[in-house]
């Protein structure tokens, strides 16, 4: 165990999903309202005699004591007994629990090992028991609470048996539809591939997936079994007529109601609806708070407002000539976090830009930012941006529209999911038509038959009318060319545009890109991971790392020139610049470190093997070096003997 | 001669079609046709193919978890082609797996310790400390600290979560691990450190792979040999020198063609060749022709490609091609096909 590179650096722990979901809870009103009612009737229940002011058995008959409204001694008043409410209610949550132990141990016990057994096993087993879980399901509960009753002998526990098998089907469908996915997830394959027994894989594998969801459900059904518990006592079939139970206690209201007024219902029926009103609640909650964190306003894009201007000249003649923008997001924590730091590149007419980094280098950001895309909450800081000789900085989105939707056209890296699966692709292509020409339909059709022409698809006049799942993945990224043509834009951005796509198609839709340059004159940027596509296409070239531009120039500069250590050390780890006689790739250690682990001098340094003491206290600048030659490092100067002596080679 | 490690003969893998509910069905996916190679213990053979090529069936058909419609698999001379359930135990002792996601293939409700640990304690009844030194073992081997034992898979990064899972395969101490594109999903600078463990694990346990990726670049280096698929036929197979350096058949040349180098000047080379392969659309795996299912794309398709299924003929190196060239027309008997495509086809471009 020589040489493998071993992951030194641990990066802080974040916050347990535990945690997360407690604070999340605690700052959730409705959730803590739910809590605290909660609290209450645990302690009600576990020690009524603790909160109870009477003995709610203990019978006043003195006139005066019947039908009493809230006073000092009986705080919810008395009943027609003269018992009073507030210690009633109190005994009542004892009965309002164990009708809940009661039912919920009978549908999740029989429930959740029905569900999974039948999603597991699939076929004919699990229709036959789908079908008949159907059958129960639509059932009223009251309907199979009253036959259990009546087969065995009427009492509470007994209704709780048939809610609690009427119940089981919810979770019969809640658990089966979960483990037909799980099942399907590569970690089920992984622990049979393992030798992991299928009960093990059932219960220690998939069912704790199945928690979150079991407990949001738990929670609301819990609610409305005390509503039918409830409902089942009133009705004279639940609880006996002398237990303070909920139920009962609105049933004997009830013929004192009109004659006594309203007074006589609130107790229970308020102790009623506030539970089940808390469980839903709880529910609720409880789903928000494991939710993941998707933040609403994804896509929403943030204002323009207090840009930090720059010194750095635009670069002449340019399309699109972006200079030094910042770009932070707030955090829980309060500092915001910069996640672009003075990120500059220019493009040229008719020049093809590539920006190439790993995951989380910032290249999609810086695109978006560029384009007044920001998304909120993230915001552009600082930072001068000129698209075709206008300065663009804090144009309001309205005019970003304009400027987007005619001249700038977009290719993505998944062209299926660009596409609307429901539409033609023809009235896709025709629809930027339409809204940005005064084309009319029929003119609309024809060009958008030309433009399938003229990405390639065979026979255009027949595809046009047909849909996108009756294209193949190479094929769909010609028709999301196609629409990013439709009205003759000056600039091309294509993000990961062959990432999708198998290799030997890939070369084709690169091959497409140029010859669109070669005709029209675009101006492309290709944002990729891949110094393979980079080198194939791109006639100028920005290399990222951790929100930086670290380097930019020629392609020949950055692939036979390359002077930051970070550009060379990712060409060298390629298997295609393996030197063969050597076994082992070259690796660069460690991980692309997240945006609020950069360390404090240059970003590259943990993992840099020309790193000196200066690189870990002082961030190196963009220094210019060339015309459009920028290199972001101490000691370029220093390291490009060495550099240029390894790589004429590969230039011969 | 001694057997080999794992012995593929004939695999044919189909899935039937739904039945639909008017009409008569459609015909079954015929997703993998014909396939044979073998694995010798300690070596490493790497399948390349595109997406539809079947290369993760064959993967899928050894791990005993699509059921197979023709052929033998042997591993180390026994049948294991439908394992008997009692004795699947002792098989996945012997083959274990390291797939392609590294996020939906680790439980996100486990650490690591039970990742890794749960085969250990399956196989071999290793439990508590004992077990936990174990897997803090296998951890060092493939470059993690003993600090990962807590972790969950959402506390780790890409590639640290497929060094879990490389962990995981290697403590329950198989022969052979067959990794499906187990460094497809990951960055340029960490996916050169996970082939680096690999390659150290067979070092070191002298374990075998069968290391399957769409990457023919990164399937060359890590293999010893190397097979090729299209549409669910292993069109070409040989010693990753032979297949790389000199390709047999048109198809293994047009993906080399296809693989951007970094390199601008050498790439401008390669997208001349590229040229010449046809922009046409595979075949689909449920309607294959009667001919060869490349010929639509091959820029030197004859008659006879139209008409016969290549059959398998030796290849140079010791390999094996399904092509008429090497049979009929030029004869080629096996030799490199670059050097015919670019004479033959430079004409054809013109047309």
């Amino acid at each position: 165990m020589s040489e493998v590179t071993t992951e030194t650096e641990t990066s802080p722990k974040p916050d347990s999903p535990r945690r997360r979901f407690w604070k999340r809870m605690f700052r959730n009103p409705l959730a803590l309202f739910s809590l605290v009612w909660f609290a209450i009737l645990v302690v009600s229940w576990v020690w009524p005699e603790l909160l109870a002011t009477h003995d709610p058995f203990k019978q006043d008959v003195t006139l005066q004591r019947l039908f009493e409204g809230p006073s000092g001694d009986h705080w919810l008043g008395t009943d027609g007994l003269g018992r009073d409410h507030y210690s009633r209610v109190i005994f009542g949550a004892g009965f309002a629990f164990r009708s809940i132990i009661i039912a919920m141990s009978i549908a999740v016990g029989i429930g959740v090992p029905v569900g999974l057994f039948s999603g597991w096993r699939g076929g004919r087993i699990d229709r036959a028991i789908m079908w008949v879980n159907d059958v129960l399901f639509s059932l009223p509960i009251i309907l199979l609470a009253m036959a259990v009753i009546i087969i065995l002998t009427p009492s509470l526990t007994n209704a709780m048996i048939g809610v609690g098998i009427a119940m089981a089907t919810r979770f019969v469908r809640l658990t089966r539809g979960v483990t037909l996915a799980e099942k399907e997830e590569l970690y089920v394959d992984a622990a049979r591939i393992t030798g992991i027994s299928v009960p093990r894989t059932l219960a220690r594998y998939i069912a704790p997936n199945l928690l979150s969801s079991l407990i949001v459900q738990a929670a609301i059904i819990s609610g409305a079994v005390i509503l039918i518990g409830a409902t089942l006592s009133f009705l004279g079939i639940g609880a006996s007529l002398d237990d303070p139970d909920w139920g009962v206690m609105l049933n004997r209201a009830r013929p004192d109601f009109r004659r006594e007024g309203v007074w006589q219902i609130v107790p229970s029926g308020g102790a009623l609806v506030l539970t089940v009103l808390a469980f839903n609640l709880l529910g609720d909650s409880i789903r928000d708070a494991i939710g993941r964190d998707a933040s609403s306003n994804a896509l929403t894009i943030s204002k323009r407002v207090d840009i930090e201007p720059t010194d750095r000249p635009h670069r002449d003649g340019a399309l699109l000539s972006v200079r030094t923008i910042d770009v932070e997001f707030p955090t829980p924590q309060g500092d915001p976090v910069q996640i672009l730091n003075g990120v500059s590149f220019a493009v040229m007419p008719g020049e093809t830009l590539g920006i190439v980094g790993e995951s989380g280098s910032g290249k999609s950001m810086t695109m978006l930012s560029a384009l007044g895309l920001t998304p909120a909450p993230g915001r552009l800081t600082r930072g001068s941006v000129q698209f075709d000789g206008r300065d663009v900085t804090s144009i309001s989105e309205r005019e970003w529209q304009k400027i987007r939707g005619k001249d700038i056209g977009f290719i993505f890296q998944e062209p299926i999911a660009v596409l609307n699966p429901a539409l033609k692709v023809g009235r896709q292509l025709m629809e930027p038509l339409l809204l940005h020409t005064d084309m009319n339909k029929s003119q609309a059709r024809e060009r958008a038959i030309e433009l399938l022409a003229e990405v390639k698809v065979p026979d255009p006049g027949r595809r046009i009318d047909q849909y996108p799942h009756e294209f193949s993945g190479g094929m769909a990224q010609r028709v999301g060319i196609a629409m990013s043509l439709a009205c003759n834009p000056k600039l091309l951005i294509a993000d990961e545009p062959t990432t999708a796509l198998d290799v030997t198609v890939q070369g084709q839709i690169l091959d497409l890109l140029m010859e669109i340059q070669e005709t029209h004159d675009t101006s492309i940027i290709v944002i990729t991971h891949d110094l393979g596509v980079i080198a194939e296409v791109a006639d100028r070239v920005i290399v990222m790392y951790g929100g930086q531009g670290v380097e930019g120039g020629s392609v020949e500069d950055i692939f036979l020139r390359p002077r930051h250590p970070y550009t060379r050390a990712l060409l060298e780890t390629m298997p295609q610049n393996h030197e063969s006689g050597d076994d082992r790739l070259k690796v660069i250690g460690g991980v692309v470190p997240a945006p609020t682990d950069w360390p404090v001098g240059c970003r590259f340094a943990p993992r840099c093997a020309a790193a000196t003491e200066i690189c870990h206290t002082d961030l190196p600048s963009l220094e210019v070096i060339g015309a459009g030659v920028t290199v972001r490092c101490h000691h370029w100067e220093d390291l490009q003997s060495s550099l240029v002596d390894s790589w004429d080679e590969v230039e011969r | 001669m001694s057997e080999p490690l794992l012995s593929v003969e004939g695999l044919a893998v189909h899935f039937a079609s739904r039945g639909r509910l008017f009409g008569p069905s459609a015909p079954p996916v015929k997703a993998v046709n014909d396939v044979s190679f073998t694995i010798e213990e300690g070596r490493t053979f790497g399948l390349v193919g595109e997406s539809g090529s079947g290369k993760s069936t064959v993967a899928r058909a050894i791990l005993q978890l699509v059921d197979v419609h023709a052929g033998t698999i042997r591993l180390e001379g026994e049948d294991v082609t439908k394992v008997e359930r009692k004795d699947e135990l002792e098989f996945r002792k012997r083959v274990q797996a390291v797939l392609q996601d590294p996020f939906s293939s680790l439980n996100q409700v486990h650490q690591t310790r039970t990742i890794v640990g749960d085969g250990i304690t399956r196989h071999y009844g290793t439990k508590g400390a004992e077990r936990d030194e174990m897997v803090r073992k296998l951890l060092e081997s493939v470059g993690l600290t003993a600090d990962y034992l807590d972790r969950y898979p959402y506390e780790m990064s890409g590639g640290q979560r497929q060094r879990v899972s490389i962990a995981r395969a290697l403590g329950v101490g198989p022969k052979l691990i067959i990794a499906d594109e187990a460094t497809s999903a990951l960055d340029v600078s960490i996916q050169s450190q996970v082939i680096n463990v690999l390659q150290d694990i067979q070092r070191d346990d002298g374990v075998a792979f069968l290391f399957i990726a769409h990457d023919l670049e990164v399937v060359s280096h890590l293999s010893h040999d190397v097979g090729v698929m299209y549409l669910g036929y292993l069109v070409e197979q040989g010693s990753s020198t032979a297949v790389y350096e000199s390709p047999a058949h048109p198809y293994t040349e047009m993906l080399i063609s296809s693989i951007p180098v970094p390199n601008p000047i050498e790439q401008a080379t390669r997208r001349e060749l590229r040229k010449t392969f046809i922009n046409a659309e595979p075949p689909s795996p449920a309607n294959l022709p009667s001919g060869c299912p490349f010929e639509n794309r091959c820029p030197v398709a004859m008659d006879i490609c139209r008409e016969e299924m290549p059959a398998p003929t030796p290849a140079h190196g010791g390999g094996s091609v399904r092509c008429h060239l090497h049979t009929s027309g030029p004869e080629l008997g096996g030799e490199s096909v670059v050097e015919f495509i670019k004479t033959s086809a430079s004409g054809a471009i013109g047309v």
